[in-house]
């Protein structure tokens, strides 16, 4: 869903790490994957199988910390009454994906059906610890979901997951702030830079955004946003780390390095106690975020109603306009469930039946990944309230079309974020240099790799 | 402080009586210092978790985070924590007291056996099983989760509350301090006597040793009390069902939900943490000011010289 993976506990995300290590160790070769022997001919017949499946009784069971989620999985039981599902919330992020991962190792105990975020999903195909849906003709709903997405779910060739919910990029500004100081939304970062001046000049404890040292995730998008591209996976095992030399990664550097040294983008850790009464008190300006964000807003500090508007992202070139994603979830079938095509005729209902997707939006609070709700007027023209009336989704419908497609996240991309905080975090926190943090990182990142059994490289 | 101004008292005698009070004035104002900075450092917290769990959702972030909020609105909030999610939180707080006491209690009587048996038995190996527990209390519990999540994966009660309460009813620290207590606190010549008036070994166990060791026993319940009330990590691990989630998992997963941008339609979740949080450790305070008074004369017990 719409999380930050690296604010989780470090002391999670360690174990995350650990066990991915010791399960690589054990390769692939377990040889729980029942769909690994099946040849392209058996494609038709494995699709079948799903469209049948979803007549025959069947009981599944779905780990997902979407709140809200069962209201959608009620109305697939409605409407499939032969098929139970159990919504499980089995802990958050890399708290799931730790207790998956053991699940998975043990045996027994995995759930048949599970939520995983796209920046998790390339560890878990490539260790084929899901299903490649492939195999059960789910390339046939390319065409329902924005690129955006079906470009995060697609892994050497083959789809491990149905895209659920994407958080393309977006600024959140206080419109209070910047209508009383006179400013527009930023349209390129330049612009952005100038408006912080302006920000800084008019009360010099305020900022135009914070930035926090703990989240990878949030510097992923921004690098990607920035057109850089540092991690490739090619085949099953060769991984590229290009933190260092990568020329959108350097953008970024200069773009963030200036704004940190010139103290305009304050070091806070995101999500705290401070942070929200930052965001409350008009401390900081904007957010730049995932379009989930709003949800996040509404619940934490209701009293800014009316204070916020939406804008795109602010540009590195106005010309060629690129965005990025921050966060979003796919749900992906686990080898071991004893029946593969009722979980993955489910998993394909609740993500893209017209029905289930209005459902998870608007009584989940999901960002959707679908054409047919990112199109459609009814979801585009609602004015927000919250918002002043703005149509947000919009704003938020257009950001998603603008992603940059060609990102990819490294294969053990849970364990390069849980490092995030002790080689670039502090960088970002102290004001030190950003390229040698992020050499550090890489560093790391290629130990890690190689000790894994990938083949790393960093050009 | 009052034991060390007597001792001094009495070995320096009359003489150096007035400088001594001059400096024991001295050192107690210092003391004082000290230990009013530590009840600060202690209480603080405490009262950051009552003074938010009583505001309301607007003003959690908008008003001073070390008093109270504009209005009061702790029941409110206590009655919201309590229903969120069809109750779920009493079910954790349920699971808790299970584990605890179950836990707890079992520990702390395995601890108390074992360790009086090792004290005042010898048998072939004695020394090795005591070392064995010895290097058991040097490995923490956190290394052991996942190991002990295959073990029990294999025997099929991952997911059960059999998984938090087998690994609670092992305190090798408890059967350390019970080994050590029982050596002193029970002494071999009253054993003797009852083994010549006849008495059996249990006999002998269940109405003299235990309650000789009573004091001991409920250091050891509260510390298992207290580890088993404030486990995290192995519930974490070999739980995936809410329903048997215990406090401290139920509440994390609150707050990763608050932590993640939505948390569905319109649940204001940070409230309900501080709240469930203020809650949960009002069983712990209690069972300190109870279980207080046996733990004082346990320590005292101790030094009366044989």
């Amino acid at each position: 869903m719409k999380t930050l993976p690296s604010r989780r506990g470090a002391m999670t995300a360690g174990v995350a790490a650990a066990l991915s290590l010791a399960l690589a160790a054990c390769g692939g070769g377990s040889g729980v994957s029942g769909g690994d022997a099946t040849g392209p001919a058996a494609v038709p017949s494995k699709s079948a199988a799903v469209q049948d499946a979803l007549s025959k009784p069947a009981e599944l069971t779905f780990w997902t910390w979407v709140t809200g989620i069962e209201k959608t999985v009620a109305r697939f039981e409605a409407k499939y009454p032969n098929i139970k599902v159990n919504v499980v919330n089995a802990g958050q992020s890399a708290d799931q994906y730790t207790k998956l991962q053991t699940a998975i190792k043990a045996g027994s105990g995995a759930p048949d059906v599970a939520q995983i975020e796209y920046f998790a999903l390339p560890q878990f195909a490539l260790s084929k610890q899901v299903v490649n849906l492939s195999e059960y003709g789910a390339d046939a709903l390319k065409d329902k979901f924005a690129a955006s997405a079906w470009n995060q779910v697609v892994i050497n060739g083959g789809v491990y997951g149905i895209p659920q919910d994407t958080g393309p990029m977006a600024m959140f500004y206080r419109k209070d702030i910047f209508d009383r100081l006179k400013l527009e939304p930023p349209k390129t970062w330049a612009e952005f830079a100038e408006a912080a001046k302006k920000i800084k000049a008019d009360n010099p404890d305020n900022f135009i955004t914070s930035i926090d040292p703990g989240d990878a995730g949030g510097v992923d998008s921004l690098i990607w946003q920035a057109g850089g591209q540092p991690f490739k996976t090619s085949g099953e095992s060769n991984v590229s780390v290009t933190l260092d030399s990568d020329p959108g990664v350097k953008q970024w550097v200069t773009n963030f390095g200036t704004l940190l040294k010139d103290k305009l983008v304050e070091p806070q850790p995101g999500w705290t106690d401070e942070w929200w009464k930052g965001m409350g008190s008009g401390k900081y300006a904007t957010w730049l975020t995932g379009a989930w964000a709003p949800g996040a807003i509404m619940n934490s500090i209701p009293k800014t109603k009316g204070k916020w508007a939406v804008a795109p992202m602010p540009q590195y070139d106005a010309a060629t306009p690129m965005n990025a994603e921050n966060g979003g979830s796919s749900v992906a079938v686990i080898p071991q469930s004893k029946n593969i095509p009722a979980a993955v005729a489910f998993a394909e209902w609740l993500n893209s039946d017209p029905e289930a997707v209005k459902s998870l939006n608007e009584e989940a609070g999901l960002f959707p990944a679908t054409k047919v709700l990112l199109d459609d007027p009814a979801f585009r023209d609602v004015p927000w309230e919250f918002f002043g009336g703005q149509k947000i989704n919009q704003v938020l419908g257009d950001a998603s079309a603008a992603v940059r497609p060609g990102w990819q996240y490294l294969p053990f991309q849970v364990y390069a974020n849980s490092i995030f905080k002790d080689t670039v975090g502090q960088a970002i926190d102290g004001g030190g240099d950003l390229t040698a943090a992020l050499k550090s990182w890489q560093d790391r990142i290629t130990a890690f790799g190689a000790e894994q059994g990938f083949t790393l490289s960093n050009s | 402080m009052t034991a060390v101004a007597q001792a001094g008292r009495s070995t320096r005698g009359r003489a150096a009586h007035r400088s001594l009070k001059r400096t024991r004035r001295g050192k107690s104002l210092s003391l004082t210092v000290i230990m009013l900075v530590m009840f600060a450092y202690a209480v603080l917290p405490l009262f950051w978790l009552l003074a938010n769990a009583s505001k309301t959702s607007g003003d959690l972030f908008s008003t001073f985070g070390l008093w109270f909020g504009g209005e009061f609105n702790l029941f409110a909030n206590i009655d919201q924590t309590l229903s969120y999610n069809n109750g779920i939180f009493l079910r954790w707080f349920g699971n808790t007291v299970l584990y605890s006491v179950v836990g707890a209690g079992g520990a702390a009587l395995l601890a108390t056996v074992g360790g009086y048996a090792l004290a005042k038995y010898d048998f072939p190996g004695r020394k090795l099983l005591f070392a064995m527990v010895l290097g058991g209390i040097s490995i923490p519990g956190t290394a052991l989760a996942v190991p002990t999540y295959l073990l029990f994966s294999q025997v099929g009660i991952v997911d059960t509350p059999w998984a938090v309460l087998i690994p609670a009813l092992c305190s090798p620290f408890g059967l350390y301090l019970m080994r050590v207590y029982a050596a002193d606190a029970v002494p071999d010549s009253i054993l003797e006597s009852a083994r010549i008036d006849g008495a059996g070994e249990l006999r002998i166990f269940r109405t003299i040793a235990l309650r000789l060791l009573a004091p001991g026993f409920v250091t050891v319940l509260l510390f298992s009390l207290v580890a088993t009330w404030n486990n995290y990590f192995l519930p974490l691990i070999v739980l995936n069902t809410p329903d048997w989630f215990p406090l401290t998992v139920g509440l994390n997963q609150w707050n990763a939900q608050a932590n993640s941008g939505t948390s569905g339609a319109g649940d204001a979740t940070y409230s309900l943490i501080l709240t469930g949080s203020l809650l949960s450790i009002v069983p712990l305070i209690i069972a300190f000011l109870v279980l207080q008074r046996f733990w004082q004369s346990g320590l005292a017990t101790g030094s009366v010289k044989q």
